[in-house]
């Protein structure tokens, strides 16, 4: 049973790579959005370039939480490898987001992974007590055994597929839509406008923050150590000043248009569509199918 | 002024404002506002302009005077009905855009207003395309260049339908094709008959847009006429350091050396210099 899943998930995995070709095929220049300042910055860029933007947002945070979930109760090598073919298909053939980019975002929590899973896959002794020993400078011995290499292989399996999940959700949708679906799911009022108001003033800081620093560093502010810590002191100071004044400046504009305590926005209704429903089932479907077959 | 007999839009009385108990900002303000005008505020940074602008908003609340709106005497309870009819676009769009995607950004207001969903639907839609922004309308304000987000925040006042719209400064941070497009979109407003209030140090702009020009200096109207009147006081002129418009100077010395004084008023803008100047040849017969 586990040769025909293997060799069903390389005949998946080799139909989205084709499709993921053909696609990239038609357009090899892929829309980038403003600068990315970077770091966690860049992926908010990323999710407003992505093609699956228009998909709704409740629906994808619905179908990340629920693979998740399988993917750690499971605890299943098929079903991991199912979740991550799926989700970086969705993500980088359907969100049309460039491989590159996928790859070196998969890349941040792989040095966790592998650190972990050496400490499972792999002990020390001085005695060859092991499957396999490895015999270090005549000192001690490395063992390992073919049982726990596959413990660590699913270890890193399975998280590489709550990531992969986790990465469809936001490397698709900008933050202000998860805010709505927090929204919708009662969230209180209080910490959704919160989170709102400082997304949006994480970006004004920051371009406040890079114009003091410019000004200070064409001064010489950082000529060496001493100068650059005063500086630092100096531009952290500075900024909570001007912060304080930028919230005076927002709540004038926000009343001058009828501010009255409450933020409400327009929030764009995106519709889930029933093939997109129908995916979600069909893939669930098949992850019990292959967990029933190789439990 | 033209209009005496109509009834004004706005009325301000004796306006008098603090920001703490040192020093007025605003000492006796009284000003009347005529539908469909175009009003230039000029005056030195810290003349009391935009403290000016906030009160007639509603958003600052006036230590004494009287503000009228449609002949209602404006208070507590009515401040809702001056933000509603009285729109401003601020001079740095970045400290007035609030939300994360421009369509929510110009919602702000008629969802404020609360209006029924389609209305704000419609009228969001209306503001983008008057903007010419329809593109941008899913886009994160933090990823657009300075002259987007001025018309974001444009279409933000005008996404609210207010009767009177106020510009504080707005050519400030503007490249001159943006600048160009701004005048564009006022000479539109204009001819929808809106009313419009524009705080600017551009003399050149004030005189060849407005139809009528109001001088501040120290927190008091010192002048209240129309452009050429106003360019032809010297005292206010020097009193709110203000210099001649170029064409205004132009104007001036062809015609002190032509010797001739035709005209009350001179040309405001390239193609009445054009006239002015045939009228000025026709005369002399050269």
């Amino acid at each position: 049973m586990e040769k025909i899943i293997t060799i069903f998930l390389i005949i998946v995995a080799a139909a989205m790579f084709a499709h993921g070709l053909w696609k990239g095929r038609h357009n090899h220049h892929h829309f980038h959005i403003g600068h990315s300042h970077g770091g966690s910055l860049g992926i908010d860029a990323l999710a407003y370039s992505s093609k699956m933007r228009s998909w709704n947002a409740g629906y994808k945070v619905l179908l990340a939480t629920i693979c998740l979930i399988l993917c750690i109760a499971f605890n299943n090598i098929y079903v991991s490898i199912a979740v991550i073919l799926t989700m970086g298909y969705l993500t980088v053939v359907v969100g049309e987001l460039e491989f590159d980019h996928y790859i070196s975002m998969m890349t941040i929590p792989i040095v966790f992974m592998v650190v972990g899973a050496i400490t499972i896959a792999i002990g020390y002794s001085l005695k060859p007590i092991g499957e396999y020993n490895l015999h270090v400078f005549n000192l001690f011995y490395i063992y390992w055994s073919k049982k726990s290499l596959l413990l660590a292989a699913k270890l890193i399996l399975r998280a590489f597929g709550a990531v992969s999940a986790l990465y469809m959700m936001t490397l698709t949708t900008p933050l202000t839509e998860l805010v709505s679906v927090l929204r919708k799911v009662h969230m209180p009022k209080l910490i959704v406008e919160l989170m709102n108001m400082i997304y949006r003033y994480i970006f004004i800081m920051l371009e406040t923050y890079t114009r003091l620093k410019n000004s200070a560093e064409s001064r010489l502010g950082y000529v060496d150590f001493r100068t650059s810590c005063y500086t630092f002191g100096q531009i952290a100071s500075n900024l909570f000043i001007v912060t304080l004044k930028k919230a005076n400046a927002y709540y004038n504009a926000l009343e001058a248009r009828c501010y009255d305590g409450e933020l409400n926005f327009l929030e764009e209704e995106k519709p889930v569509k029933t093939w997109q429903i129908a995916f979600a089932i069909a893939f669930l479907f098949v992850l019990f199918a292959i967990w029933f077959l190789t439990r | 002024m033209k209009r005496r007999n109509e009834e004004p839009i706005l009325q301000v009385k004796d306006l008098h404002f603090s920001y703490n108990d040192e020093k007025e900002t605003l000492r006796g303000i009284s000003l009347d506002i005529y539908e469909g005008e175009k009003i230039a505020v000029l005056g030195s940074n810290g003349a009391g302009k935009s403290t000016f602008f906030l009160n007639i908003n509603g958003v600052l609340k006036s230590s004494s005077g009287q503000i009228c709106y449609r002949g209602k005497t404006i208070d507590k309870k009515s401040l809702n009905e001056l933000r509603k009819n009285v729109g401003i676009v601020f001079q740095d769009a970045d400290n007035q855009i609030i939300a994360s995607t421009v369509e929510a950004e110009v919602s702000f207001g008629p969802m404020n207003l609360k209006l029924p969903r389609q209305e704000v639907i419609e009228r969001v839609d209306k503001a983008l395309a008057y903007m010419n922004i329809s593109d941008f309308k899913k886009r994160a304000p933090h990823y657009l260049s300075g002259g987007e987000k001025k018309r974001v925040s444009i279409a933000d006042i005008i996404a609210m339908e207010s009767e009177i719209i106020i510009f504080d400064e707005p050519t400030a941070a503007l490249d001159p094709l943006n600048a160009a497009m701004l005048e564009e979109v006022l000479g539109k407003m204009n001819e929808e008959g809106r009313t419009m209030l524009i705080s600017t140090h551009d003399v050149d702009f004030a005189y060849r847009w407005a139809d009528r020009v109001i001088v501040f200096s120290n927190g008091q109207i010192i002048a209240d006429d129309t452009p050429f009147n106003i360019f032809c006081q010297e005292n206010i002129l020097e009193q709110a350091s203000l210099k001649h418009p170029t064409m205004f100077d132009v104007c001036r010395i062809i015609e002190e050396q032509s010797e001739i004084t035709t005209q009350e008023s001179y040309p405001r803008n390239i193609n009445e210099f054009k006239e002015f100047m045939n009228k000025l040849l026709l005369t002399k017969n050269y």
